[in-house]
């Protein structure tokens, strides 16, 4: 493969946003007649004129490295949350909970990293990302199991390498 | 009595997610201060509420409608830390300090 230059990838993205668009229109309509399916292409362009114009196609918002990685990542997100859930389940009936506050560092080089960081944190129940400064967030953990299994820092590995 | 699989599974799944919807009530109640309830609402928003649809969604068998329910919780992960995180960051800022069950 020729090493891609900027407009092509800019025009991937722009072909990969209308598709995606388009599909979620086709799931919440359903209809396959030809007229609605060009009332359907017309609304799709005019979501994706604005999208242009508030500047949401951008490298920085919307990677599109990420998107075929997104399905297994989701699958270990669901993982976690599973786990992580269990174990705020049993805190909240056995009243063994302490809560704390930690500090975590985050190595994600763009801002859609950081924040994938930060919502997959606050996803997880038993650990909320209260606030983000630069690099390091301030979690409230709902006991010490939680935050150090914050603290190995898997789940930033993870997301880091997400965006490679 | 006659079950299929299939309404065997739903009900197994309801309940699970009724469990976590439950467990996250309680902690709603139990848990001492603002951030520790936003940990237990944040169990009803993904676990319950994934649980339900998932159970919906095998109940319904594979067609459009299981796809659109396949939608609520693919918006429910954007959305629900953003209000947690908005709620946290706010009583962070007026000043709300974290209390524990043993005070240091």
């Amino acid at each position: 493969m020729a090493k891609p230059n900027k407009d092509s990838l800019k025009t991937l993205s722009f072909i990969t946003y209308f598709i995606i668009l388009f599909v979620f229109w086709f799931i919440l309509s359903g209809y396959l007649k030809t007229l609605l399916l060009f009332f359907g292409v017309i609304s799709v362009l005019f979501v994706f004129w604005m999208s242009y114009r508030a500047k949401a196609l951008e490298e920085d918002s919307f990677p599109l490295k990420i998107i075929l990685r997104l399905p297994f990542y989701w699958i270990w997100l669901f993982k976690e949350i599973f786990k992580s859930g269990i174990t705020t389940t049993a805190l909240i009936w056995n009243g063994k909970y302490s809560p704390q506050l930690i500090t975590v560092k985050a190595s994600q080089k763009n801002r859609t990293g950081i924040a994938n960081y930060a919502n997959a944190i606050t996803l997880t129940p038993g650990t909320v990302t209260i606030e983000v400064d630069k690099k390091i967030f301030l979690v409230h953990a709902l006991s010490k199991k939680l935050s150090e299994d914050l603290q190995t820092d898997d789940m930033n590995k993870v997301i880091t390498d997400l965006d490679k | 009595m006659s079950y299929n699989y299939i309404e065997l599974i739903t009900l197994i799944l309801l309940v699970i997610g009724c469990f976590f919807i439950l467990s996250g009530s309680l902690g709603l109640i139990k848990l001492p201060d603002v951030f520790s309830r936003i940990h237990a609402a944040g169990l009803i928003d993904t676990l319950g509420s994934g649980f339900i649809v998932l159970a919906l969604i095998i109940y319904s068998g594979f067609s459009l409608l299981s796809l659109k329910l396949l939608l609520i919780p693919i918006f429910l992960i954007f959305t629900s830390p953003v209000t947690g995180h908005a709620i946290a960051l706010f009583a962070h800022e007026s000043g709300h300090k974290p209390k524990g069950k043993n005070k240091k």
